[in-house]
C-alpha cells in the first residue's frame, strides 16, 4: 500500500491548488478525483470571474482569500500560463435607490482593500450598448478560464509528483495513530493528513470519520452562454445592483475570456447536489432579464446552456450567506476541511492553498523541493497566430495543417496534444476543456466524429470506452458489425 | 374474400390516401388517390410490396471499415430481415468497387447485395 | 503552384475556387469548366470529397438528373469521376480560413499554408445541423445525445453503434431515414416526436422508414426534459397547443437511452459573414441576384450554403448555373438597375434576392404554411407581372416558377413582391 504524506480529497480548483502547492515541497501527496478529470464539479460550471472582494462581508475569510488571491493571480497567470484578462466590472443602478445600493458596495470595498473604486454616472459608462442611472467601476475584476486555471494546477503539480487517480471515489476512510486509511474504488491508502477539498461532496468526507456539525445546501446557478458573434455587445462585466424583488434574478453578463458572453448565474436552492439540470424558467428568465439590460440580443444568440452548484453552508432561511471553513478538524487530528467553498472560491483558490500549505507545516516540516519542474508555456493555439507562426509550425509538423473543430479552427496537433495530458485524462470533454474543440457554435457538429477516428486510430481507445465526461457517461453502444458485437 | 388496405401513396409529396381492396391476387377497387399515378402504385403494394434495400457490410483492410451496398432490385418487404441478417455475417476484402457484387443471390431470392461505394486498400 | 520560399506558403491562381468539395461544390466546377474555366480547384476539408453524400447511403438520389434513383456514394462518385476526367484540381483536408474582397483565398492543410488568387469564388460550404440549444430543451446534459447527421456517420461510416433504445425528434427526411437505419442495425426505434401536425419528410419516408415498421410518430409532441445524469434514461414529451406551447398535463415518460436531434439545417457561411458579404437572416445564406452572383463582385454561391434544397437533383441544377456564371464573370456587373425581391404575405422566402438582367428568371421559394388552392402573384409597382394558380403548397417543398423580367419591369421600380393567397 502506497504512503503518503498528504491525501487531498477532490480534484476542483481548491484541490488542486493544494496539491500545486505542495508539490513545491519535498511531500508525497496524492489527490483523489472522482470524475474523470479535474474540475469536474463546480470548479467548471461557474461565471470564470476574479472577484475583487467587495461582494465579500469586510473581516470574513472570504474577503480576506479573495483579495489576496486576486493579488496574486496574475503572476500566477504569467508563471503557469493560462488565460487572465482584467476587463473590470460595472455594478449598474437603474435609479437613485439603486445608487445608494453602489456607494454602500464602494465603502465595503473600501474596507475590504479594493483598489480604484469610482461611482460614474450613466452617461461616462464606457458601454454603447448598456444604459443605466449610475454605475460602480470595479477595475480589478477579471476573467479566466475556469477549467483551464484549474488544469494547469493540477498538470503542474502531477508533473512534479503529486499522484493524481482519476475516476477514484474515497469510500470508507479510517483514523488511526499515524494518519487515515482511506478506502477507494481503486485502492487503499495511507496517509499522514487528509485535506478535504471535496466541494459538494465535503459533508461525506467528513461523516466517514464523525459527526458533522454542518449541512450544506445546494444552491444552482444556470447559465446561457452566447454565440461569439455578439462579443462585441460588452466589454466589461455587467452586474445589476443584486434586486430586492422576489423572483427577479439580477442576471450578471460575462464576457469569458474565450470570447463568448455568459447569461447568469441563476440562483436556486434544490434538494439534491447532484441535480445540474437546466430547467425551461430559468432560462427563458435569464434571456428575458438580460435583454432588459441589452435589448438587441437576440434569441438565436443562445448555443449552450450549463449549470453549477454552490456549496452554500447556510439555508435559503438563514439568509443564505455564511463565511468560508477552513479549519483543522477538532474532532479528527490531521483532517484539514474546507467547506462552503463557493464564490469567491475561483479568485480565492491560490490564497487559500498558501494558507492549508502553512497549516500543514505545523505537522510536517515543508522542505521545498531542488527540482521543481515550473509550468511549461500554455499549450499552442493554432487560431490567432500569424501567417508566419501556422506556416512554420506546419512545415515542423503536418498536424498542424488539419483543422479538426471548424468553429473554433482548432488543429489535430492540439487534439492530440490535449489527450496526450499528464493526468490521463481521455473524455470528450478534456479534449474540450484543454484546446477547445467542440466549444463552438455547431457543438461538436463536425469535430466529434474525427476527435473519435483519432482517439482509436492513434490512441488505441474502444469504442465502448469512449466518454462524453464522465465515468458513465459513455458515447457508445459497441461496434454495427464486428466480431465485438453483443 | 376481400382484403383492405389503405396505403400512402408515395409517388408525389401529396401521399394521397388509398383504399384498395383487394382479394390477394387480384385488385378489386382503388379509391381515395387524386390522380392516376398512384394507381400503379396502389396495385403493387397491395399485391406485391417490394423495397430497396440499403445497409453496410464490413470491409477487412480497407480505408473505411465498411462498405454501403444495396440489393440489385426491390426486395420483398416480408424478407427484408432475413436479408439483413446474411448481410451482418458477411465480410468483404478491400479494395472493393462500386458496383461489385457483394454477395450473389442472397437469402435465394434471386437478388443480389451490390457495393455502392468504392473503398480503396489500407 | 509556385513556392515562395521565404514566406513558406504557396501560392497559385485559378480561373474559379470552389470551396466545399459535396455535390454542390462538384456540379459546379464540372460546369465551370465546360464552359471554358481552365484551371479550377475545389477546396474541402475532408480526406473524401461528396461532402455529405458518402454517408447517405439509401437511395432516392439523382432520379430527375439521371432517370435512376442512386444511393449518396453512387451519386458522389459519379461526379467525382466527371470531374476527374475534366481534370479539375482537388485540396483535400484543406480548411479555406478566410477570403478577401480581392478573392485571395486563404487555405490550409499538412502541406501548409495555401495563397489561391481567383478570378472567381464559388461558395458550396453546405451547412450544418440544429443543435439542442437552438430549442433550448431544458434537463439534464448526458451522453446519448446526438444530431441525426452525427449518428448517421458513425454508424454509416465509422461502424459505431450510438445507443439502442432511440427516440428521434424532428420528422424531417434526415429523422425519418435514420429511424429505419437505427431500426435495420438491431437498434429498438421508440418514435419519432414531430412538432406539427404532420411529418415534415416525404411521405414516402414515412411509408418506408416509419409505417413499414410500425414506428410510432407523435405528432403535436415536443421534448419537454432531457433526464439522465451520465447517460440518457428518459426524455418526456407533451402535447402542444396551437402556439406550439408544451401542454402540462399531457407529460409521458420515454426510457430510452438515446435521443437523436433532426431540427433542421443552418446553411454554413463563417467565411462569407467575415468577407462582409450580405446575407439574408431567413434564408441563412448570401443574398444573391439572377446569377448567383452575392454582394461581393465575382463571387457565387450554391447549394446548401446558399438555401436548404429539397433534393440533390435540384441543388445540382442551381449549382451548374452558379459555375457556369463563375467561368464567364467579367468585372463588369454594376448595371444600372438592380430590383429587390421582396418575400411577402404567405411566403418564407425568395431566391434570388436581386434581379438586374432583362430575361427570364427562376425564383425558388417557399410558402410560409401549408395550403390547398392558392395562387401566386410575383407583383411590381402594385401590378401582377405573374399569376399563378397552385393545387397546394407546403413548406418543406420548394417552388420554383420562371418569371419573364421586362426592361419596364427592371426600370420601373425599386422592389418587387412575391405573395401567396387564397
Amino acid at each position: 500500500m502506497k504512503n503518503f504524506h498528504v491525501a487531498i480529497a477532490g480534484g476542483g480548483v481548491i484541490g488542486s491548488a493544494i496539491a500545486w502547492e505542495l508539490s513545491k515541497y519535498e511531500l508525497d501527496v496524492v489527490v483523489f478525483e472522482m470524475g474523470s478529470d479535474v474540475a469536474s464539479g463546480s470548479s467548471k460550471a461557474n461565471s470564470g470571474v476574479i472577484h475583487s472582494g467587495i461582494n465579500s462581508a469586510t473581516s470574513s475569510l472570504k474577503a480576506r482569500f479573495c483579495v489576496e488571491g486576486n493579488k496574486i493571480l496574475q503572476s500566477l497567470a504569467d508563471e503557469m500560463g493560462f488565460q487572465l484578462q482584467w476587463i473590470g466590472k460595472y455594478v449598474i443602478a437603474k435609479n437613485h435607490d439603486e445608487r445608494k445600493e453602489l456607494e454602500r458596495l464602494k465603502k465595503v470595498g473600501d474596507a475590504n482593500g479594493v483598489f480604484k473604486l469610482k461611482i460614474v454616472e450613466g452617461g461616462e459608462v464606457n458601454e454603447p450598448n448598456v444604459s443605466c442611472h449610475s454605475a460602480l467601476w470595479v477595475p480589478t475584476a477579471g476573467i479566466t478560464s475556469p477549467y483551464e486555471f484549474t488544469i494547469a494546477l493540477a498538470e503542474n503539480a502531477a508533473i512534479n509528483n503529486v499522484k493524481i487517480l482519476l475516476e477514484t471515489e474515497v469510500k470508507n476512510i479510517e483514523k488511526n495513530k499515524d494518519g487515515f486509511l482511506i478506502k477507494t474504488n481503486n485502492g487503499e491508502f495511507h496517509s499522514k493528513l487528509l485535506v478535504n477539498a471535496a466541494g459538494l461532496n465535503c459533508r461525506n468526507i467528513v461523516s466517514m470519520l464523525e459527526e458533522p456539525d454542518f449541512q450544506i445546501y445546494p444552491c444552482r446557478g444556470e447559465y446561457l452562454v452566447l454565440d461569439k458573434n455578439y462579443n462585441s455587445l460588452v466589454k466589461s462585466m455587467i452586474y445589476p445592483v443584486p434586486p430586492k424583488e422576489l423572483g427577479v434574478l439580477g442576471v450578471h453578463i460575462t464576457p469569458t475570456i474565450e470570447g463568448n458572453i455568459l447569461l447568469g448565474p441563476s440562483a436556486e436552492f434544490v434538494d439534491d447536489a447532484k441535480d445540474k439540470k437546466t430547467t425551461k424558467e430559468m432560462m427563458e428568465n435569464l434571456l428575458k432579464e438580460a435583454k432588459e439590460i441589452i435589448p438587441t440580443i437576440p434569441d438565436k444568440a443562445v448555443i449552450n446552456a450549463y449549470s453549477g452548484i454552490r456549496c452554500k453552508l447556510a439555508s435559503p432561511e438563514e439568509g443564505g450567506w455564511a463565511d468560508y471553513r477552513i479549519e483543522n478538524s477538532k474532532l479528527t487530528p490531521g483532517l484539514i476541511n474546507l467547506l462552503g467553498i463557493e464564490s469567491p472560491g475561483l479568485t480565492a483558490a491560490p490564497a487559500i492553498a498558501k494558507e492549508v500549505a502553512r497549516m500543514i507545516s505545523q505537522s510536517i516540516d515543508l522542505k521545498t523541493k531542488d527540482k521543481f519542474i515550473p509550468a511549461k508555456k500554455k499549450r499552442k493555439r493554432f487560431y490567432g497566430l500569424s501567417e508566419k507562426e501556422q506556416a512554420n509550425l506546419i512545415k515542423q509538423d503536418e498536424r498542424w495543417g488539419r483543422i479538426i473543430c471548424r468553429c473554433e479552427q482548432i488543429t489535430e496537433k492540439e487534439v492530440i496534444d490535449a489527450l496526450s495530458n499528464p493526468l490521463g485524462a481521455k473524455t470528450l470533454s478534456s479534449v474540450k476543456y484543454r484546446c477547445r474543440a467542440g466549444m463552438g457554435r455547431c457543438q461538436g457538429g463536425f469535430c466529434t466524429q474525427h476527435i473519435v477516428r483519432i482517439m482509436e486510430e492513434k490512441f488505441n481507445m474502444n469504442v465502448k470506452d469512449i466518454k462524453l465526461k464522465s465515468p458513465d457517461t459513455n458515447l457508445f453502444y459497441g461496434r454495427t458489425r464486428g466480431a465485438r458485437n453483443d | 374474400m376481400t382484403k383492405e388496405k389503405e396505403i400512402t401513396c408515395i409517388v408525389c409529396p401529396v401521399g394521397c390516401k388509398i383504399l384498395v381492396k383487394t382479394d390477394g391476387k387480384q385488385i378489386k377497387d382503388i379509391d381515395g388517390n387524386k390522380c392516376k399515378k398512384g394507381i400503379d402504385y396502389a396495385q403493387s403494394e397491395a399485391l406485391d410490396p417490394r423495397r430497396m434495400l440499403t445497409t453496410s457490410v464490413l470491409v477487412n483492410g480497407g480505408k473505411w471499415p465498411l462498405v454501403s451496398v444495396k440489393s440489385s432490385k426491390p426486395i420483398p418487404k416480408d424478407k427484408v430481415f432475413q436479408v439483413l441478417k446474411e448481410i451482418k455475417k458477411t465480410k468483404i476484402e478491400a479494395p472493393i468497387k462500386s458496383g461489385q457484387k457483394i454477395i450473389k443471390n442472397v437469402s435465394n431470392i434471386d437478388i443480389d447485395i451490390l457495393a455502392t461505394r468504392t473503398i480503396e486498400k489500407l | 503552384m509556385v513556392e515562395l520560399g521565404e514566406q513558406e506558403m504557396t501560392n497559385q491562381t485559378v480561373d474559379v475556387a470552389v470551396i466545399g468539395g459535396g455535390p454542390a461544390g462538384l456540379a459546379a466546377a464540372i460546369s465551370a469548366h465546360e464552359h471554358g474555366a481552365k484551371n479550377v480547384v475545389v477546396l474541402d476539408r475532408n480526406s473524401w470529397l461528396g461532402g455529405i453524400l458518402p454517408q447517405c447511403i439509401h437511395d432516392g438520389f439523382g432520379v430527375e438528373e439521371t432517370g435512376k434513383s442512386m444511393t449518396g456514394p453512387e451519386y458522389a462518385e459519379m461526379y467525382i469521376e466527371m470531374a476527374e476526367k475534366q481534370g479539375i484540381t482537388f485540396m483535400r483536408e484543406t480548411m479555406v480560413l478566410h477570403f478577401d474582397k480581392n478573392r485571395k483565398i486563404t487555405a490550409i492543410n499538412k502541406n501548409g499554408l495555401h495563397e489561391i488568387n481567383a478570378r472567381s469564388i464559388v461558395l458550396a460550404m453546405g451547412c450544418r445541423e440544429k443543435t439542442r440549444w437552438n430549442i433550448m430543451i431544458p434537463g439534464d446534459r448526458p451522453s446519448g445525445i446526438y444530431t441525426a447527421g452525427v449518428a448517421q456517420a458513425f454508424i454509416n461510416l465509422y461502424n459505431i453503434m450510438p445507443g439502442k433504445n432511440v427516440v428521434i425528434l424532428g420528422s424531417g427526411d434526415v429523422g425519418l431515414i435514420m429511424a429505419r437505419r437505427l431500426k435495420f442495425e438491431g437498434a429498438n426505434v421508440l418514435g419519432v416526436v414531430e412538432i406539427l401536425p404532420y411529418a415534415s419528410g416525404l411521405p414516402r419516408n414515412v411509408v418506408q422508414c416509419l409505417d413499414d415498421y410500425d414506428i410510432p410518430i407523435f405528432l403535436n409532441h415536443t421534448i419537454t426534459s432531457i433526464n439522465g445524469r451520465e447517460r440518457l434514461r428518459e426524455i418526456t414529451i407533451a402535447q402542444v397547443d396551437k402556439n406550439m406551447n408544451p401542454i402540462l398535463d399531457t407529460e409521458k415518460h420515454i426510457k430510452c437511452d438515446t435521443l437523436l436531434l433532426s431540427l433542421g439545417l443552418i446553411p454554413e457561411n463563417e467565411i462569407t459573414k467575415n468577407a462582409d458579404i450580405k446575407i439574408d437572416e431567413i434564408t441563412g445564406g448570401p443574398v444573391v441576384n439572377q446569377n448567383l452572383e452575392t454582394t461581393l463582385d465575382g463571387v457565387y454561391a450554391c447549394g446548401n450554403c446558399l438555401q436548404v434544397y429539397d433534393t440533390v437533383d435540384m441543388l445540382a441544377l442551381d449549382s451548374r448555373r452558379a459555375g457556369k456564371n463563375a467561368s464567364n464573370h467579367t468585372t463588369d456587373r454594376r448595371i444600372k438597375n438592380e430590383l429587390e425581391i421582396i418575400p411577402g404575405a404567405g411566403v418564407r422566402y425568395v431566391v434570388p434576392q436581386k434581379v438586374n438582367k432583362a430575361g427570364i428568371t427562376q425564383l425558388n421559394f417557399r410558402a410560409e404554411r401549408p395550403r390547398e388552392k392558392s395562387t401566386l402573384h410575383v407583383i411590381a409597382n402594385g401590378e401582377d407581372i405573374l399569376k399563378k394558380k397552385l393545387p397546394w403548397v407546403n413548406p418543406a417543398n420548394m417552388i420554383k416558377v420562371d418569371v419573364d423580367f421586362t426592361t419596364e419591369v427592371l426600370e420601373s421600380g425599386k422592389s418587387l413582391e412575391v405573395i401567396i393567397d387564397d
